[in-house]
């Protein structure tokens, strides 16, 4: 398995592991592909937005193949923007254009790859923002908070909290909405609270600096998981604390 | 003479059912009894599976006379009593052209069929495992019981066999790549989620005759070393998993099924799971994400089912018809099964034939019949003799296919040159009411629906087809929609996550290619020529034609008809809801459509 | 019925199948067909049982046609809308429908007592178009026909006029 192989790359030749993925190998290589529902945060890819599509040539037949999880596993020649992969990046990104009207990132991602002039036909979604990548979920059950999914299917699919409801199991972390590649889940903070999925969640600061450490639920969430007692006090005042334990302690040595 | 060797099938599948078939079976039952039929000298009354002629039921059939009886009511009970060793009852006999035929091969529509996966269905008694056994079943396990993996699995690759639920992936070699595999435990899964709607080939099948489908599984996975198997059975299918289930129950009893099959130290535990309705678990890695307990949504397929499948795990994934298949070709040999069908399709296939045409139901025949014989020859033609319009194969990933097209022969190759594809065998005949636009429009419609939402192109693409091909229906075409059609048509082909979205542009592509001319009247000249689409369309009566028999404005939802007895009638315009249901009625030919909007 | 019976009646469901995620839809689809539909209460236990998140059960329930989250009827019509059907005229019956019960498909009517679906095929194409009416199939339907098939399931005092045979 560890024999390296070499392809090709819009010409350039790229050495990589069997097995490895398309779009890591190009990545590693400078080459840019465009994609959306992939995050290195994560090991495995929903392979769902299907904008990183390229061509692969092997063994003289040439296929479409959506790079994030297309595991290189001989030699071959891969092209990222050949005539067909150009058209059909520049449909899929139109129709998530028109999905997504409101996602200013995803209406200029789709005019750079070819013009929405052809498409003024299509419907729009209105103030929609969501791509439905499903990035957010994806945060949320790496966490353990498993507190939104996918709902229903088909063109009526979207992501919430059970019952479109406040959910027990949130804790307000915000990875959701930081890891949205659009900016599709919004939440409002103030001074003391925030507010997200319709839940409102009390703020946590640190009782010795006063930077703010999270929902008071994701504070009790992380420190139950690592099986400490709830922190008073944020990361860098901890070691600082610990720091000053040491220096209280070592003076009279 | 009765002599106890008599029985009296009373077909039972769904359809019959639906037509009273149960009555009929009880009234059989009770008028023998009141004839001291049930003792001694008896005459046992079988409930059987589909007998395939669906349309023509509730069907009985004498044993082994050959007697067959169709349309039959409880009422008749007595008369086809009488009848067992007497003169037939006439008018429960095949007619065609004042001629009455008693034999069942004597009506071409079973004559013209060659039965493989169906010869048991509708003939045995699907509860019972005496019945299967009786015909020769569990006779092609016995053999693979002797045989080593490598030798089954060599036999299913001389038989030529391929999947039958669509996509035509050679059966051997998916199981010689799962037995491949050094990784345990492995898995058989049955597809028994027929979805396409329009076909229930799998669903009589399992119903009819469940221990081939059980047979199967059992090669299988002697060959692949699989000691655990799922049935994925369609929700809607009540009779079929209770059948399935029956059949399990037996063959665990029978020492068949279980910790040794059949007092050998092979192992094989099944059982069912029910599906949760949705289409899009007909494709294998949504239908195992499905068993798996998870939303069905399909995955990418770089690393194959064979290798990571259920519960990550070497599967194998068969369909129902594919699966049913196996028993005879261990039983007499995969170079006599490759005897059937053509060089590249071997076998035969099973089609669920509806729509409008004359003799509907379940065939079975050789791979490489052409669509003309199984529409004309076997089905009787189109009903009312209208003139044919289309035929629409392989549900939503398939598509309609001309006139010009049917002396292609049905395989998995020809038809999908043409953009079409023979699919699991759902068939729907079109004729000239049919709208080919509207056609598509309704498979897009199911899509949007069915399809599980997670892909770009699929979910969004469906979409915006649904809102094109809407508006050109109701009259609000554009031109340069075709163009965009097409282009939306060929993104979706390449670049969708699952075989669903990759095929789901065959509807619109095949009607595009074939039927462009109604695309272009209903864009351009906003008229529907099949006088289907109703803002495009205003009924009329043609008063000459009309006889006055009231027919029309009985069936009319709108009560938009009115009319004396024996006057000609007349429609109001503005309560017409445009349905149709008065053309269908009339017997005279006397509504015609006309465009309704200016173009 | 109570919510004593109720609860009673979710645990008993959901314990007859081992703590496995693969459960899942099996215990759903029993919950469905004794309640007609999936309470909220049981779609919790049943998460708290399996050791998963409300979230991945709800996503199942939205996801699978033959699970549902709001009460239907007491008397379930489900016109086949297969592709036979479609083309022998289903949406006559289910205009036919909305004219009687005044629902379209997918919804209850205001008084609990009729549901209407559209469903996929239920391989009765030969037999189209069909309406089934909890479990029982009719078929070859013409629009004049649906509401004497509706009447008949009425319970007495509500009987309608229209039909009336």
């Amino acid at each position: 398995m560890s024999d390296t192989l070499t392809i090709t790359i819009d010409g350039r030749p790229c050495a990589c592991e069997p097995g490895e993925y398309l779009y890591d190998v190009a990545e590693r290589n400078g080459i840019h592909i465009p994609a959306l529902c992939r995050s290195d945060a994560f090991e495995d890819h929903r392979a769902c937005c299907r904008v990183c599509i390229v061509e692969v040539e092997e063994r003289g037949r040439r296929k479409v193949v959506t790079s994030c999880v297309y595991p290189v596993e001989r030699e071959c020649t891969v092209y990222t923007n050949s005539e067909k992969i150009v058209e059909e990046r520049a449909v899929t990104l139109a129709l998530l254009a028109k999905r997504a009207p409101d996602s200013e990132t995803i209406v200029s991602m789709a005019q750079e790859a070819g013009e929405l002039d052809g498409f003024d036909r299509l419907i729009t979604l209105d103030g929609e923002k969501c791509i439905l990548c499903g990035l957010c979920v994806q945060a949320c059950d790496s966490l353990g908070t498993g507190a939104i999914s996918t709902v229903n299917r088909g063109v009526d699919k979207k992501v919430s909290t059970p019952y479109d409801k406040p959910s027990a199991d949130c804790i307000g972390c915000l990875s959701c909405a930081n890891v949205c590649p659009t900016g599709a889940i919004e939440y409002t903070q103030d001074a003391t609270s925030r507010t997200i999925w319709s839940r409102t969640f009390e703020l946590a600061f640190c009782e010795r600096c006063g930077n703010l450490m999270g929902t008071r639920e994701a504070v009790h969430r992380a420190a139950e998981k690592a099986g400490v007692e709830e922190p008073r006090v944020c990361d860098a005042c901890r070691k600082k604390e610990l720091a000053d334990e040491m220096m209280q302690t070592y003076r009279y040595v | 003479m009765i002599n106890g060797t008599d029985r009296i099938l009373v077909c039972c599948g769904t359809s019959c059912i639906a037509n009273g078939a149960l009555d009929v079976a009880d009234a059989i039952e009770k008028e023998l009894e009141a004839r001291n039929l049930t003792g001694d000298v008896r005459v046992d009354v079988v409930r059987t599976g589909c007998s395939g002629e669906c349309e023509q039921g509730p069907v009985v059939r004498f044993m082994p006379r050959d007697l067959m009886y169709y349309r039959v009511a409880a009422r008749d009970a007595k008369a086809i009593v009488d009848s067992l060793d007497g003169a037939p009852v006439k008018k429960l006999l095949h007619r065609r052209d004042g001629q009455f035929f008693e034999h069942m091969d004597d009506n071409p529509f079973y004559a013209l069929q060659h039965k493989v996966v169906l010869k048991d269905v509708g003939i045995i008694d699907p509860l019972s495992l005496d019945d299967y056994i009786a015909r020769g079943g569990y006779e092609g396990l016995k053999r693979a019981l002797a045989m080593t993996p490598d030798e089954i699995i060599s036999e299913v690759e001389k038989s030529g066999l391929r999947g039958k639920g669509g996509a035509g992936f050679p059966t051997g070699r998916k199981w010689r790549s799962a037995a491949g595999y050094d990784e345990w435990p492995k898995y058989i899964v049955c597809n028994g989620d027929e979805g396409d709607p329009g076909a229930f080939m799998d669903g009589s099948t399992m119903e009819g005759c469940p221990h081939a489908v059980i047979e199967g599984m059992i090669i299988g996975a002697l060959a692949i070393g699989a000691e655990e198997g799922v049935l994925y059975i369609r929700d809607e299918y009540a009779l079929a998993r209770d059948h399935i289930q029956h059949a399990i129950d037996d063959a665990y009893e029978a020492g068949i099924l279980g910790d040794s099959i059949m007092g050998t130290p092979h192992k094989l535990h099944l059982s069912i799971v029910r599906g949760g309705g949705a289409f899009v678990c007909g494709e294998s890695t949504a239908l195992m994400a499905s068993i798996a307990g998870k939303v069905g949504e399909p995955r990418a397929k770089y690393i194959r089912s064979v290798q990571r499948g259920l519960f990550d795990k070497p599967t194998v994934l068969n369909n129902v018809e594919t699966l049913a298949s196996i028993p005879t070709i261990l039983r007499f040999g995969g170079d006599e099964y490759a005897k059937l069908g053509t060089e590249k399709s071997k076998g035969t296939k099973v089609f669920a034939m509806v729509g409008k045409v004359k003799h509907t139901g379940l065939v079975e025949v050789p791979m490489g019949t052409t669509l003309r014989t199984l529409i004309y020859d076997i089905g009787g033609g189109i009903m009312n003799d209208r003139p044919f319009k289309a035929i629409q194969t392989g549900g939503p990933s398939g598509g309609c296919i001309p006139e010009s097209l049917l002396d292609l022969p049905v395989d998995f190759d020809t038809l999908t040159e043409y953009g079409a594809m023979m699919g699991s065998g759902g068939m729907i005949v079109m004729d000239d009411r049919s709208c080919m636009v509207e056609v598509a429009r309704y498979y897009v419609d199911f899509l949007c629906e069915e399809s599980c939402g997670k892909c770009t192109p699929c979910r969004e693409g469906l979409r915006q087809m649904r809102a094109i091909l809407t508006d050109i229906c109701e009259g609000r075409g554009r031109a340069g929609d075709i163009e965009l059609l097409e282009r939306i048509c060929h993104t979706m082909q390449d670049v969708s996550l699952c075989a669903l979205g990759r095929t789901a542009p065959n509807p619109v592509l095949t009607t595009i290619k074939f039927f462009r001319d109604e695309y272009e009247a209903h864009i351009d000249r906003k008229e529907c020529p099949a006088g289907v689409c109703p803002d495009l369309t205003r009924f009329t009566i043609d008063a000459e034609a009309c006889t006055g028999c009231g027919m029309c404005s009985r069936v009319c939802p709108a009560n938009a008809i009115s009319g004396e007895v024996k006057a000609a009638h007349v429609i109001d315009p503005d309560k017409c809801i445009a349905c149709g249901s008065c053309r269908d009625a009339c017997r005279f030919d006397a509504v015609e459509t006309m465009r309704r909007m200016p173009a | 019925m109570n919510d004593t019976d109720r609860a009673s009646k979710i645990t008993a469901i959901i314990e007859a199948y081992p703590a496995d995620r693969r459960f899942a839809l099996a215990a759903m689809q029993d919950m469905q067909h004794e309640f007609n539909y999936i309470p909220e209460e049981g779609l919790a236990a049943l998460a708290d049982y399996l050791g998963c998140t409300k979230a991945h059960l709800y996503s199942m329930a939205t996801f699978y046609k033959a699970l549902s989250l709001t009460p239907k009827g007491e008397h379930i019509i489900k016109i086949c809308n297969g592709t036979a059907c479609h083309l022998r005229g289903s949406v006559n019956l289910a205009t036919e429908l909305k004219r009687i019960l005044d629902i379209e498909p997918g919804q209850t009517s205001a008084d609990g007592e009729f549901s209407v679906e559209y469903v996929n095929c239920l391989g009765s194409c030969a037999l189209a178009p069909v309406m089934v009416v909890d479990g029982v199939y009719h078929n070859k339907l013409k629009v004049d026909q649906i509401s004497g098939i509706v009447d008949s399931y009425r319970t007495d005092d509500s009987k309608g006029v229209i039909g009336d045979d």
